[in-house]
């Protein structure tokens, strides 16, 4: 979309105020004289230039045309439908140049739903066998999804608030909405929000906002992109924009737009990489090239209806991403274990194999407790801390994994962002929940291979008594380190034995008093932050920060060896924040093999080595496993 | 052909410079009447319009998120644009070009542009263009004022003929942090002729009753000032960057070949005007005076600006915009002031020099650092060189200038006493503390030095310049 007028923006700002006032998703497309007139104050009929001004309007009309295929017609689209033939959804995105407008994207859509259809009476027979997983030609994705969901059924857990990305996308009745996803967005509590976070697409149309629904915010979403591409036809890109108590970040990526307004005080630089990592979360479960492939086809299409269910996977990321240090350091936290143990836990993870397996992962308490990798794929690429932390937040948001088993296509999209693995996750301790097993394979097929995998590890665990070993290991306190002013730290090392192909750790103790009220949390984790853009700064890197205020010292330092963020009580002196320093890395050295996973190991299950998983699953992924659960 | 190969690097440099006014073509088709001012007028009329539409549609979309705090920036890859709304609904928005590098390409491809996002400070900018508005009252009125006076039709004319001129002496390549503090530097003095100066001020305000308020400056530092601060502020920037660089040469000759040294009884006489009549013998002169707008407790009031120099001492005398100045009032001031500021003059220089052979020979400052209070807008920099009109010598490399922005930034997020200490890539230490309403920023060379080193350097620096001023350790 780009203007050429110069009286368009304008214009798209005055139709933006009285759509505010006559919106209820309704709109009628071809009257925005009719509405204009309804409302009171407006002096100027915004249709009465001709030629570009009017292109705008009908181009943000459209933006805004999505109302026109509300969610709930399809239910009845569905019912009256459900013998389509099941083509490969790829295919039905393809454009059909014949057929009525709304076809092309509702076909795709339908084809998928009647997919799902098909599966409905098995969901009533699963939920009558409950534990027995039963094999069908159908996917197998699907119905151990709804393996899952009947389980929850069972449990009395009902539907209602265990939104799933999976469960919720097959519950057709409309979802129940988070409380925050009905807020008045005109009110001024929505405009405190510390952080705002909006995906569009390039047509402008909503795909996700964090607080406020997407309808409600449609006309914002719609003047987001008016500027975007406003300053695109300028031949440049917008980046920023900053009030006194704003800053409005832009990143475009692909047909996405993503922005972010926050009054965090975070860099621009931090924000960024944030909505980074929202992109990541969506690619990971859509691939790029699908969406890629979407737009392509289809300007405007609403992906949304590819996404449905799984806002609270973005907002659960939202959430780790403010309180979580992980994602600001880009590496992993991992739970701090006797390294005996941990040992023996890989060597469970490691014997259990087969092939296409590559990575077998076990976290506890939502912090990594050891990893295992296939050889051959990490010598194409390595793992990222990035996408180790959608992997956490998937399996943290989706309260439905802690029943049964799971089988979901996920894309890592530092490792590949167009290809899907086939994630396996089941919880080992039920009911409690706190240690997650994760097996991803290439193999689309493969579940029952990997569940027997999952079966051979929780054997050897429960004969070891690794559980209840498990269960004993905890964060650590920063007294262990015996340094009087020492309040907290973080410590990520570059100097990991065997760094090649390393995933990138860091440790950390415990916030303790002063910081143990939310808002004092998130007041440190807001210094550290400031220290971190400061020290990482594009521009201006420095190599060491020591900060002075009444509440606390900080001191920030970055080496070749590693990066340290220390934080003391605030009448330290400098002599004695480095006698500190000192002794809290002679600590780390001494702990360092409980802190970290420090040789992580390997095991091979590749059958034929070139075909590694990089460049066979790239054919597969237009069939993404996603659409098909849809 | 080694030059064809180099890269050149720009610095950042201004684009665009316009103030409108939404409400004044609200309605489609009449867009071009809500711009006042547009720089550079040979832009392309739906060109303006769609630049002010951009601004526009900013304002609007920011405060959907704080409807009483809109845009003050905004971030393109190639450009920065700076928002002001200094009065209700009058916009002033400056767009600057991002330095850039452009890297040569072989095989006759043109060159690479690298636009280097980051190295706009916006708190040195939104100040400059903070400045550009005060500069533009002080000599205008607001516009608000043009307005109730004569319509647009009044205040286009005026922002044209102060803009067109005002924009030309920008150097947005040296703006640094002494242009967000953008304050004044005091001439340090001695009591006793602290009060032979406030003597002599109340002596002339006594003698001629016109004068309403007086300063007085020394080697372009003030000493005195009868005016509310920010309008001394600003009126101390015009003196030091525009009419004193402009006066200097004649007075360097003035100094050595004693140009026109008049005996006035048994007095030695070297004042004159350096607004006004540049002679007061040629019969032609003309007794015009620049006017300049103060603010008063119900709005603003408009005076005559007469700066009147001898040697190194110059003096402004403001005197109500309704009274009609004469050559007889001219005269009898520079009978009055030209003696007795040349003796005062001589006699500062004098306690001057006497205090620099105390306090050591001149060199090269030991420290490199830069103050400021806000409480009374005193500055002191050990870091400039010299501030002309035209540019800002610095002696360090302006990385290190924009890491102490960094850190005045940084000072702003919390209203809290603090000290930060940074190490650059280059291994300079920075340091900066905040205390109460002061500021102080010391750069050091000293590369091995440890924390605890530089610490120490610091607080000698503080026990020498700084004795009675705490500052957080």
């Amino acid at each position: 979309m780009i203007f050429n007028s110069a009286c368009t923006l304008t214009g798209l700002l005055k139709f933006r105020r009285y759509n505010k006032y006559n919106w209820d998703g309704n709109m009628e497309r071809d009257n925005p004289q009719q509405e204009g007139a309804e409302e009171l104050n407006i002096c100027d009929q915004p249709t009465e230039s001709p030629g570009a001004y009017a292109d705008t309007l009908a181009t943000s009309l459209s933006l805004l045309g999505n109302h026109m295929f509300p969610y709930h017609g399809e239910v009845v689209d569905r019912d009256g439908k459900t013998s389509v033939s099941t083509e490969d959804p790829a295919e039905t995105l393809l454009p059909d140049p014949t057929a009525v407008e709304r076809t092309p994207t509702l076909e795709a859509e339908l084809n998928q739903k009647a997919d799902t259809e098909r599966q409905e009476p098995e969901d009533i027979d699963l939920s009558a066998q409950s534990d027995e997983v039963v094999l069908t030609e159908a996917s197998e994705e699907f119905v151990v999804t709804m393996l899952a969901r009947s389980k929850l059924e069972e449990q009395g857990v009902g539907t209602e608030g265990t939104s799933s990305l999976l469960s919720e996308s097959i519950i057709e009745e409309a979802p129940p909405l988070q409380s925050h996803r009905d807020e008045d967005v005109t009110a001024e509590s929505w405009r405190q929000h510390r952080k705002h976070v909006f995906v569009l697409s390039e047509a402008g149309k909503p795909i996700y906002s964090r607080y406020g629904s997407e309808e409600a915010l449609s006309s914002t979403m719609g003047v987001m992109m008016a500027l975007v591409s406003f300053v695109q036809s300028g031949d440049n890109m917008i980046r920023s924009v900053y009030s006194e108590e704003h800053t409005v970040v832009f990143l475009q990526k692909g047909p996405l737009v993503l922005v972010c307004v926050a009054n965090s005080r975070q860099s621009e630089q931090q924000l960024r990489a944030e909505l980074l990592y929202v992109y990541y979360q969506i690619i990971s479960m859509l691939t790029q090239a699908s969406i890629a492939r979407i737009f392509e086809h289809k300007k405007n299409y609403d992906l949304r209806r590819l996404l449905a269910g799984s806002e609270k996977i973005l907002d659960g990321l939202l959430d780790l991403v403010d309180w979580d240090p992980s994602f600001l350091l880009a590496a992993v936290h991992c739970l701090p274990l006797p390294s005996s143990l941990r040992d023996s836990l890989s060597q469970i993870l490691q014997k259990a194999i087969t092939p296409n397996l590559v990575f077998s992962i076990l976290i506890a308490k939502n912090q990594l407790v050891t990893i295992v990798q296939e050889k051959t794929v990490i010598e194409d690429a390595r793992l990222e801390p990035a996408d180790v932390h959608l992997l956490l937040n998937l399996i943290s948001a989706s309260s439905a994994f802690q029943a049964g088993e799971i089988w979901t296509p996920i894309c890592l999209p530092l490792f590949n962002p167009d290809c899907y693995f086939y994630a396996y996750i089941s919880y080992l301790d039920p009911p409690e929940c706190t240690v997650c097993l994760l097996l991803l394979s290439t193999d689309k097929e493969a579940f029952y291979a990997v569940a027997e995998c999952k079966r051979r590890i929780e054997e050897a665990m429960v004969a070891q008594n690794s559980l209840s070993l498990i269960a004993k290991a905890q964060s650590y306190s920063v007294s262990q380190v015996g340094v009087s002013d020492l309040r907290h730290f973080m410590y990520k090392p570059f100097d990991v034995p065997d760094n090649h192909r390393q995933l990138t750790q860091f440790t950390s103790p415990e916030m303790e008093a002063p910081y143990s009220s939310d808002e004092e949390k998130m007041r440190l984790l807001d210094l550290y932050r400031y220290m971190h853009s400061r020290i990482h700064s594009s521009s201006r890197p420095l190599k060491l920060i020591y900060h002075v205020a009444e509440r606390e010292t900080l001191l920030a330092w970055v080496t070749s060896k590693f990066e340290l963020y220390t934080c003391f009580s605030p009448l330290v002196t400098k002599a004695c924040a480095i006698t500190a320093i000192t002794k809290l890395l002679r600590w780390i050295k001494k702990e360092e093999d409980r802190l970290f996973i420090r040789y992580p190991p390997k095991y091979s299950t590749t059958p034929n080595p070139s075909k590694s998983s990089r460049k066979s699953e790239q054919q597969d992924s237009t069939d993404n496993g996603f659409m098909s659960l849809l | 052909m080694a030059a064809v190969t180099q890269e050149k690097q720009y610095t950042p440099s201004l684009l665009s410079f316009f103030v409108y006014n939404p409400s004044f073509g609200p309605r489609e088709g009449e867009e071009e009447k809500k711009i006042l001012f547009y720089h550079p007028s040979e832009v392309e009329k739906n060109e303006k319009i769609r630049n002010v539409g951009l601004c526009e549609a900013i304002v609007q979309f920011t405060r959907t998120f704080c409807p009483t705090k809109p845009v003050k920036s905004l971030h393109t890859q190639k450009n920065r644009q700076f928002f002001f709304e200094p009065e209700d609904s009058f916009w002033i928005v400056m767009i600057v070009r991002n330095p850039m590098v452009e890297k040569p390409n072989k095989d006759g491809k043109p060159p690479t542009i690298e636009y280097q996002e980051e190295e706009v400070l916006d708190t040195v900018y939104g100040a400059v263009l903070r400045q550009c508005y005060s500069m533009y009252k002080l000599f205008n009125g607001t516009f608000g004022r043009a307005m109730e006076a004569g319509g647009v039709e009044l205040l286009i004319p005026k922002l044209e003929k102060f803009f067109y001129r005002y924009l030309q002496t920008l150097h947005l390549q040296s703006c640094d942090l002494l242009d967000v503090f953008s304050g004044i530097s005091f001439f340090p003095l001695d009591k006793m002729t602290y009060l032979k100066i406030q003597s002599f001020v109340n002596r002339v305000e006594e003698n001629l009753r016109l004068v309403k308020y007086t300063a007085f400056l020394y080697n372009d530092q003030l000493i005195w000032s009868g005016l509310e601060q920010d309008d001394m502020r600003i009126l101390y920037k015009y003196l030091t960057t525009s009419l004193f660089p402009r006066h200097s040469e004649p007075e360097l000759a003035g100094r050595d070949c004693a140009l026109r040294p008049e005996v006035s009884g048994n007095l030695l006489h070297y004042g004159r005007f350096l607004t006004g009549p540049a002679n007061l013998k040629d019969p032609e002169a003309k007794f015009r005076f620049p006017r300049i707008f103060v603010h008063t407790e119900d709005g603003s009031e408009e005076l005559h600006l007469i700066v009147y120099k001898a040697m190194s001492a110059a003096v402004c005398f403001m005197i109500s915009a309704s009274v009609e100045l004469t050559r007889d009032f001219c005269e009898r001031l520079d009978a009055l002031v030209g003696p007795q500021l040349t003796l005062l003059a001589s006699d500062i220089c004098e306690q001057f020099t006497l205090n620099r052979r105390i306090s050591g020979p001149d060199k090269e400052p030991q420290f490199k650092f830069i103050y400021f209070n806000h409480m009374n807008l005193a500055e002191k920099s050990t870091i400039h060189m010299r501030k002309t009109a035209s540019v800002s010598l610095t002696s360090v490399h302006p990385d290190l200038m924009k890491i102490l922005g960094d850190i005045n930034c940084d000072f702003a997020r919390v209203d809290e006493d603090e000290e930060v200490i940074v190490k650059a890539m280059t291994d300079y230490w920075v340091v900066g503390k905040k205390s109460d309403q002061r500021e102080l920023y010391v750069i050091l060379n000293q590369k091995n030095a440890n924390l605890i080193e530089v610490n120490e350097e610091v607080k000698r620096l503080c026990a020498t310049q700084f004795n009675n001023i705490f500052f957080l350790d």
